[in-house]
């Protein structure tokens, strides 16, 4: 077996009781609850639009997942783009 | 509700769900697999859970309300009065469903601005919220206090009498939502939850635990209708080759991917989406409380409320709302753009190694807000410690039943479990590398 292979059979204990420990102070506490308001909230949608556009390749990366994947992380929030229409305009004067 | 000229909103400044958190799991979704687990822990995760009544399907379908009497839906509005008659068996009863008495259930796909309520309309913080009465019966002065109750008894001929003229203090709302749940049944509910969860609960709790102090309470909320836009950019990745270099015990996996700039937009509706609209209710943050709890029994069939009646609040406490259109508009922009991102999801499925969102942006086209209170029941155990300790609640909705909580934990039996099973486990661990 590879040393690889060897340490993460050794992690086993460790990670085991770990997960153990997280998963029922979970079931307990419910801390990870929340008003799952993405799923249960009456949505009307209209169907959604958008482009897709090659711009390059990452290859003989190691990484199962693209960096920074955050597809199912509704909840995380990104760079606020301006609103549609703003009148962004040019950066306010400097004070005197 | 945008300002066309205005410059982009700063991020919302508070806690929980919205906010940068975990999305909470699928009903019934376990990180670890029961079946691997001892038999008691086993046990306790796989008893059943208290049963929550679909009302979207018993109520919210046929739009109907039924006479409570009988259950019969023909019913009419008696003439001249403000009285329901079911026509099956004469039974009258006050309740107008605001749904249809005030067209909130309709137009969401012309909404433009920010339309308010009466009740939802901004709080005058130089209202008091004590209101005194002359009793119609025998003329005496009776206070209400307005932050936890809206009906009062004349202390000296027994008369009741409620709250029901809009004050600008936030106290009473445009509609309310009648208790369903009795107390025997929430009783009965709160006794399950915590049921499954003993093995490991605080000793304390566990003798102190009586679910027959469960109280009533109206709790404020805002529920908003929107019509909005999301737009979201980022790069996404498709796998095109997979390979492992290496020798035998050095083997090492590889991905070669494309690489797209990914765009998406999508138009939405949003129906009756519940926000707290008390500031300590909102506080969400599972370090300091467990408001979590009572905001995962959300959502509530608000499409049956109806039009306010302090009536509906004897005998039971209430909360005062105490956050105003404008300082909920965040918090609506934030859970907008989680329901947005929600929606794109299924259209980057081909993007197997996933999608990085780097921007996105949010149009508010127009909102309607409607000021209610919500029936919930809530039980609470406050456990010592620093900082005051913290309170713990165990909620049940007042009309469907759900019901969540948060049982204390007697640590060390907690830590000596998991300590258990990672001994057990690395004990294999160490077996099979010894007989290799």
């Amino acid at each position: 077996m590879s040393d690889d292979g060897s340490l993460a059979l050794l992690l086993l204990g460790p990670a085991g009781g770990t997960g153990l420990y997280w998963m029922l102070y979970r079931y307990y506490r419910n801390t990870d609850k929340s008003h799952a308001f993405e799923r249960e909230t009456k949505i009307d949608a209209k169907p959604v639009t958008g482009t897709d556009q090659k711009i390059g390749e990452n290859n003989g990366t190691r990484d199962r997942r693209i960096a920074g994947d955050n597809v199912a992380d509704f909840r995380e929030r990104v760079e606020r783009l301006p609103r549609a229409g703003a009148n962004t305009g040019p950066p306010p004067l400097p004070r005197k | 509700m945008t300002t066309p000229n205005g410059p982009p909103p700063l991020p919302p400044q508070y806690t929980g769900p919205g906010s940068p958190q975990d999305v909470p799991p699928r009903p019934g979704e376990s990180p670890i697999d029961p079946a691997t687990l001892p038999g008691p822990i086993r046990e306790e995760l796989e008893a059943p859970d208290p049963v929550a009544i679909d009302t979207s399907a018993e109520e919210l379908k046929d739009g109907a309300n039924h006479c409570p009497k009988c259950g019969a839906t023909d019913i009419r509005h008696k003439p001249g009065t403000d009285v329901l008659v079911c026509l099956f068996c004469r039974h009258e009863w006050h309740g107008q469903r605001v749904e249809e008495e005030f067209g909130f259930g309709e137009g969401h796909d012309t909404l433009e601005g920010t339309i308010v309520s009466s009740g939802a309309r901004d709080i005058d913080a130089d209202t008091s919220s004590l209101m005194s009465f002359k009793c119609t019966a025998c003329g005496a002065e009776v206070t209400v206090n307005t932050e936890t109750n809206m009906t009062a008894r004349c202390h000296w001929c027994r008369h009741v009498f409620g709250v029901n003229e809009q004050i600008a203090n936030g106290a009473v709302p445009d509609a309310v939502l009648p208790f369903h749940i009795k107390k025997e049944d929430a009783i009965e509910r709160i006794r399950q939850f915590v049921g499954k969860r003993r093995l490991f609960a605080l000793k304390a709790f566990k003798e102190q635990f009586t679910p027959e102090n469960v109280s009533a309470v109206y709790l404020p909320y805002m529920i908003v209708d929107g019509k909005v836009s999301v737009d979201v950019k980022g790069k996404g990745e498709i796998k095109t080759r997979e390979y492992t270099r290496g020798s035998d015990n050095n083997k090492k996996t590889y991905y070669d991917a494309d690489v797209y700039r990914v765009e998406r937009h999508v138009d939405f509706t949003v129906d009756d989406l519940p926000l707290e609209s008390s500031k300590s209710r909102g506080n969400l943050d599972t370090k300091a409380n467990t408001n979590n709890i009572i905001n995962t029994i959300l959502p509530f069939d608000t499409k049956n409320a109806v039009k306010w009646n302090a009536s509906y609040l004897v005998g039971v406490s209430s909360e005062k709302r105490d956050l105003d259109v404008e300082m909920l508009k965040p918090r609506l922009e934030d859970q907008a753009l989680s329901i947005g991102r929600c929606q794109v999801e299924d259209s980057v499925r081909q993007y197997d190694r996933g999608v990085r969102w780097e921007q996105e942006g949010l149009t508010v086209h127009g909102t309607r807000w409607v000021a209610m209170y919500l029936p919930v029941w809530l039980y609470s155990y406050h456990e010592p410690g620093r900082n005051g300790g913290m309170l713990h609640y165990i909620a049940v909705n007042g009309r469907t039943g759900e019901t969540m909580g948060s049982v204390p934990v007697q640590q060390w039996k907690l830590l000596l479990a998991a300590i258990t099973v990672g001994t057990f486990l690395e004990g294999i661990a160490l077996w099979i590398l010894g007989s290799m």
